[in-house]
């Protein structure tokens, strides 16, 4: 095993204890939490025995196992990216909503 | 238009050191005055509540855009006004030239800017951001609307119903007269005095930046 392997695997147990933290503030659904965990211990079989993907790899016509991972990382990152922009923008606007209605009420009373 | 039916609108954010000077000056043409205190941590909306009886306070900062939005919804929806004038509330308008912005209101414009003639009181750096925008929103939406920053303006309910800015800050400026622009408002300019107190405030040059980004995003969404 390189040590490549070893800080991949202990990184994906990290954040599987980042997971079940939030699991156990309830900060998670249910569903989220068996995602995530799957995500994570998906990762970790992958980081040990990478050949379970040279099929994809050469089906993709990508040279390495390793560039189809990265490429597959970089658009997690991206659908996180715009997931998180429209979540914030949302929230924005809520929060806008709220305080002018809040400013306007208190000034009616 | 009645000229009871126009409010004038001065958002602000920690603006103690002004506020008062601006309210009484203010008081000398019109009663018809709504303050916006924008999430102040000082004395501005306790100041302002001495001057009049319509003080709008944000329990958190949004933003100057987002203050005047809650402005106008009072003013529209909750005192029947017409039409809305906005000043700064550091004391870099004149009151004076309320009168003009009331005439041309009057006269059936929908929206007024105010327009500071650019002499040697001005920054340079400021004379050619403010030159920048104009010149961009020209090249983008076809209309030359001079002096976009400037913080004194007017506009009619009708205007107002058309415009229905987004940006929550300073980006307001610019997102009225892209919007004025692109949907053809009747619009009348009128010159005002340049003041300027403190040059380390207002619109910085990363502030110009991100307003240029989203003139260019308004172009393409409008």
């Amino acid at each position: 095993m390189s040590i490549f392997q070893i800080v991949s695997v202990l990184f994906a147990l990290f954040l599987m204890y980042v997971v079940s933290i939030h699991r156990r503030k309830a900060k998670l659904t249910t569903t989220e939490v068996s995602f995530w965990y799957s995500m994570w211990a998906f990762f970790i079989v992958i980081a040990l025995f990478p050949g379970l993907l040279l099929g994809i790899t050469q089906q993709l016509h990508f040279a390495r196992v390793f560039d189809l991972l990265v490429v597959a990382a970089l658009m997690v990152l991206t659908i996180l990216v715009v997931i998180n922009y429209f979540t914030q923008k949302e929230n924005q606007k809520n929060l806008e909503k709220f305080v002018r209605k809040q400013a306007i009420d208190e000034q009616n009373t | 238009m009645k000229r009871s039916n126009i409010w004038i609108l001065i958002p602000g954010l920690n603006e103690e050191k002004y506020i008062s000077t601006v309210l009484k000056k203010v008081k000398k043409h019109t009663n018809n005055i709504i303050v916006i205190s924008d999430g102040s941590t000082d004395a501005t909306a306790r100041i302002a509540k001495k001057y009049t009886d319509h003080v709008l306070s944000h329990s958190i900062n949004l933003g100057k855009g987002a203050a005047l939005n809650t402005g106008c919804q009072y003013a529209f929806n909750n005192l029947g006004a017409e039409a809305v004038i906005f000043m700064d509330s550091d004391d870099q308008h004149d009151p004076a030239e309320i009168d003009d912005f009331i005439d041309k209101l009057e006269q059936g414009a929908s929206v007024v800017f105010g327009v500071r003639s650019f002499n040697e009181h001005m920054p340079l750096f400021r004379i050619i951001m403010n030159r920048l925008a104009s010149v961009t929103i020209y090249a983008l939406f076809g209309s030359y609307i001079p002096d976009i920053p400037s913080g004194f303006k007017a506009l009619s309910k009708h205007a107002y119903s058309k415009i229905q800015w987004e940006a929550p800050d300073y980006a307001v400026e610019i997102e009225i007269a892209a919007k004025v622009a692109k949907y053809n408002i009747k619009y009348e300019v009128v010159p005002i005095k340049t003041i300027y107190h403190d040059f380390d405030r207002g619109v910085t040059i990363l502030d110009t930046i991100h307003m240029i980004a989203r003139i260019l995003s308004w172009r393409i969404s409008l």
